[in-house]
């Protein structure tokens, strides 16, 4: 019989015509399966890697360092008279010098050299043998400048830039304008009348201020309103004994005035009211001589440094007797030698130091860092300016040569420390970890703490976890394990079409139906917390009194109809005690009794809501994996554990339990992955504050909502741009180790429990 | 009727034989009445069955695939509840209180009715674990008596001198035939009267399957044992007592040395010799 088998299989094979072209296409298609499959394993594997790659890509330029290289160099005339003034427009097409004889010349900047405009060049109409002795400009963003002579006078003008079109290029053509001037000082014992030291202000009144410091080490001021009527004018400052003034330094809004002495000391004039300007506080900022100081943009900060090359930030604090004084608030890399000139970006917080031997050093006043160090050709500088865009920054030195820096610094206000760490942002109490990417206006601190939306993220996921993981997990017991056949096979669909509700639903109503109600029904919420324990253990404590032979008649499974009616009296338990448990135990309202009493501040949109609103979004996963990793625990263990008169109970969760566990904390980890990266519930539902607060009563920012809100509104490429990116790479990278824990986690615990 | 008595030589046992079909004992550990399985209204899987397992002695059940005799075994420790649809009808008795009535326990039956299955099946835990597993959940917590019953139950079930130095590593690591000793070990710790087991060595090699034959006959000194084989030299070397089961019947219950060599059932007769089966 064997043999008639073979014979037969073997003729079949040789007469059928097909049979080898037959196998050879059976293995084609297993070929062909095979690398289908296999790029889709590796498709997939290569997509992510191109979506790390790609956040990668666009956040890395946040730690390129700041780069400055020489760009040009030009002899703007003789040594003679010396720069006291640099100045551009805004695209660095044209560049101007003011010298000590009131010439401004114009230089054509090109890509490879300077030339000197001759025709428009302008001259303030000095006396004979006057020199400007000072000058100052009204504003980082403008060259409205004023300059002291060494007759008393004090010329106003302003070098504008006017740009034309032709033929698609941009023609600038340079200006200066509204020339004019006043006598300052005039008379003198020793007939010396210079204005030795100027600041030059434009208010937003549209008053002018010159502020100056006379040959005799006065302070004077002079206030004019917008037609040129002189309004107030006086000596309002003069020092004793040995004090002379070396530095002044005025903020933009022209109210606040801060004059540096020789022996260190720092006064602080307050010039918001012209008809009193008085002053506020004087302290000591060190034992060496203030020699530079300027205000950063923005009105607050305040650079000063001194003769030994050092350079500190100070603003003002709040002290604890609740008046504001100027606080030190940090330092940057000293210089070797004297500081001599401030220079400060019209853009951000850059600034730049120049100190009596040539060094230059780019600082960021919000990070602390000194970005660059750099030398210009010669020794003392005269005069330092950032370009209007902060992109380039212009020396004169003292042989009169003019050097344009180009600046490469597109990131100046990101490092690992204002990232991460608490920064002192201006006009705050003290370091704290901020995000408030955007402000009102232009000169605006951009803050950037990513802790409060990691810690955001992590707050919203803790609520939810707290909601979901005892009730998906025990819900996934009860239906494998305990459940009458019929209400699981209800159940579990019903748990899955949870799965494939939008979570923008979930979202809208959360933030829009339901927070509104849980506020209203605050008392009886909090009151179902403690109820809905109480009420089941009641229950079953009651079942108990139940003779035991009654109990067990009732089929398995099917005890859970029972404690409906405790729940259902929960409810309604809580919901008729609310009212007077709040008028009697929180003074009649809950809201107010938990700011009052427990600092809890309460906002609609909370994290307790969220927590319901993304626990429900995340029950179904925990709940399907961990129901699929009990159900799959071989009868046989159960059937062991049951007929060593186990009970159903002990058998869960002696064997069950432990044998899912695997599957179990795998669901978790899935649901913790997915409640980290939830974009549109904590979005909708949280008020999107980003605050460090634990508290379940207010709300929260989340990374993922964060940039969701953020990246339509961010310049590409800018700052908040890249730093958004980092804050997706930064979630990619926690759902990556959170999915990779998941699997190696669950991997040991089936190792482990789950041998069968 | 006339009243056939016999003493059993070895255990002093009364066997008092009723119908001359079926002995009928003294000492009896499980009875059935009228016993009939149904896995549903439309498949009964016993028919009628009415048997008296004697105490202390070793009782095998043998027939063909799907006779019915697992679900024989099955019904004496409630183990067939698990499964959805299946009912019953007549009585069962362990030491003469009927199992199915309301309000009986399973734990507690469970407990005096232990059960060996037929693929091996240790919880994932250490051996020791497993051994102490039923002592714990029935209640046992003093760790010097957990202890004295582990080795005891592993000495009984001739497992201790090959694990004594691995009580805490993975029951899973023990060869098959160890394994299913452990979990003879785990029904015994439990110190039940009856011990139930289901083809318990139908997945071993022989030597495996000698030394758990050689467990049951030093356990019967103890316990009454029912066994499900459907190896009759297996059931002819190692029980007193064998019942014949066919298509849910119990077609012949008597002496295992008389239903082997003179059995009175031409059925009886045609199985052993092996025309079917």
């Amino acid at each position: 019989m064997r043999r008639r088998a073979q014979k037969s299989g073997a003729s079949a094979a040789k007469s059928y015509w097909g049979f080898d072209e037959y196998l050879k296409r059976a293995e084609r298609r297993d070929r062909l399966a095979r690398y289908v499959i296999a790029s889709g394993g590796y498709g997939i594997i290569f997509i992510i890697l191109l979506i790390l790659f790609f956040l990668i890509y666009q956040s890395f330029p946040l730690a390129l360092p700041a780069s400055v290289r020489q760009f040009l160099s030009f002899t703007v005339d003789g040594p003679v008279s010396p720069v006291l003034m640099v100045g551009s427009d805004e695209y660095l097409q044209v560049a101007f010098t003011l010298n000590d004889r009131g010439e401004i010349r114009f230089f054509a900047v090109h890509e490879d050299s300077i030339q000197r405009i001759i025709a428009p060049a302008a001259r303030l109409p000095l006396n004979g043998n006057e020199k400007i002795l000072s000058v100052s400009r009204a504003s980082p963003r403008m060259f409205r400048l004023a300059a002291g002579t060494s007759q008393g006078r004090i010329f106003s003008l302003e070098v504008g830039f006017e740009v034309t079109y032709q033929n698609g290029q941009r023609i600038v053509r340079p200006r200066v304008e509204s020339v004019r001037f006043f006598q300052a000082e005039s008379s003198s014992a020793e007939g010396v009348l210079h204005i030795e030291q100027l600041i030059y202000r434009q208010t937003e009144e549209e008053y002018e201020l010159w502020v100056w410091r006379n040959h005799a080490g006065e302070l004077h001021y002079r206030i004019e309103d917008e037609f040129g009527n002189l309004l107030y004018s006086g000596l309002f400052f003069r020092p004793e004994g040995e004090d002379r003034i070396t530095a002044m330094a005025m903020n933009e809004a022209g109210d606040v005035l801060i004059a540096g002495t020789n022996s260190g000391y720092l006064h602080w004039f307050d010039f918001s009211d012209p008809a009193g300007v008085y002053r506020v506080d004087r302290w000591h900022a060190g034992y060496e001589p203030v020699t530079a100081t300027d205000f950063l943009i923005g009105n607050e900060a305040l650079i000063v440094g001194d003769a030994a090359g050092q350079v500190s930030e100070w603003f003002r604090v709040r002290t604890p007797d609740n008046v504001f004084r100027f606080q030190k608030i940090r330092s940057f890399h000293p210089h070797p030698a004297a500081v001599t000139r401030i220079a400060v970006s019209p853009r951000n917080r850059n600034f730049v130091t120049v100190d009596r031997r040539g060094n230059v050093q780019l600082h960021y006043a919000t990070t602390g860092r000194t970005q660059a160090k750099f030398r210009s050709a010669g020794e003392q500088l005269l005069a330092v300016q950032f370009a209007p865009k902060s992109d380039a920054i212009l020396l004169v030195d003292g042989r009169n040569r003019l050097a344009i820096f180009r600046l490469n610094n597109p990131h100046p206000e990101v490092t690992l420390k204002t990232l991460f760490g608490r920064v002192w942002y201006e006009s705050y109490p003290g370091p704290e970890f901020v995000w408030q990417s955007t402000g009102g206006t232009d000169d605006f601190e951009p803050k950037l703490s990513l802790v409060p939306l990691i810690f955001g993220t992590f707050k919203g996921t803790l609520y939810a976890m707290l909601f979901s993981v005892p009730l998906a997990v025990l819900a996934a017991i009860y239906v494998s394990q305990f459940a009458p056949r019929r209400l699981a096979q209800v159940v579990k669909p019903t748990v899955e079409i949870m799965a494939a509700l939008p979570s923008v639903v979930i979202g809208f109503l959360a933030g829009l139906y339901f927070s509104p109600l849980f506020e209203r029904h605050l008392m009886a919420i909090l009151l179902l917390f403690f109820l809905f324990p109480f009420m089941l253990f009641a229950a079953v404590l009651i079942w108990r009194l139940v003779p035991e032979r009654r109990r067990l008649t009732v089929p398995q499974g099917w005890e859970l109809l029972y404690a409906l009616p405790f729940v259902a009296a929960a409810f309604l338990l809580a919901f008729a005690m609310a009212r007077p448990v709040e008028a009697s135990l929180f003074a009649g309202d809950i809201r107010q009794w938990l700011g009052d009493v427990l600092g809890l501040e309460y906002d609609t949109r909370n994290s307790l809501v969220v927590g319901f609103a993304l626990g429900f979004a995340v029950i179904p996963i925990i709940f399907t994996m961990a129901e699929d990793a009990l159900s799959n625990v071989p009868a046989s263990l159960t059937s062991a554990a049951l007929a060593l008169g186990a009970s159903r109970w002990q058998t869960v969760r002696h064997i069950v339990v432990p044998a899912a566990s695997g599957g179990i904390f795998a669901g978790i980890m899935l649901g913790f992955g997915r409640a980290v990266g939830e974009t549109m519930i904590v979005l909708m539902a949280t008020g999107n504050t980003p605050i460090l607060d634990l508290n379940p009563f207010n709300g929260f920012r989340a990374m993922s909502a964060c940039i969701a809100v953020e990246i339509p509104e961010a310049p590409v490429g800018g700052t908040l741009y890249r730093v958004l990116f980092l804050t997706a790479l930064l979630l990619f990278l926690f759902t990556f180790v959170i999915n990779t824990v998941a699997a190696v986690v669950g991997d040991q615990l089936r190792k482990k429990y789950a041998r069968f | 009727m006339a009243q056939r008595q016999d003493m059993d030589i070895q255990t002093g046992l009364r066997e008092v034989s009723g119908t001359g079909k079926k002995p009928v004992f003294s000492d009896v550990a499980i009875e059935t009445i009228d016993l009939n399985f149904f896995y549903g209204p439309e498949n009964r899987a016993l028919k009628n069955i009415s048997i008296q397992i004697p105490r202390r002695q070793v009782t095998a059940f043998i027939g063909p695939s799907g006779c019915g005799k697992s679900t024989l075994l099955r019904c004496f420790n409630r183990m067939n509840d698990l499964i959805p649809g299946a009912y019953l009808t007549g009585k069962v008795l362990v030491d003469g209180e009927d199992i199915y009535r309301e309000g009986i326990r399973l734990e507690t039956l469970r407990r005096r009715v232990g059960m060996v299955f037929q693929k091996s099946n240790p919880f994932p835990m250490s051996i020791w674990e497993n051994v102490a597993f039923g002592p714990k959940v029935n209640g046992e917590r003093d760790p010097a008596v957990l202890e004295e019953i582990v080795e005891r139950a592993l000495r009984q079930a001739d497992l201790w001198d090959e694990v004594k130095d691995r009580l805490h590593q993975s029951a899973l690591d023990l060869s098959g035939g160890q394994q299913q000793r452990l979990c003879i070990a785990r029904a015994l710790a439990n110190r039940p009267e009856i011990i139930l087991m289901d083809e318990p060595a139908s997945a071993l090699d022989p030597i495996s399957t000698g030394k758990i034959e050689e467990t049951i006959t030093e356990l019967k000194k103890e316990f009454t044992i029912v066994i499900v084989t459907h190896n009759m030299q297996q059931a002819a070397r190692i029980s007193d007592y064998t019942a014949f089961l066919m298509m849910g019947e119990l077609v012949e219950f008597d002496r295992t040395d008389a239903l082997f060599t003179n059995p009175r059932e031409k059925l009886t007769e045609q199985y052993i010799t092996g025309r079917f089966g």
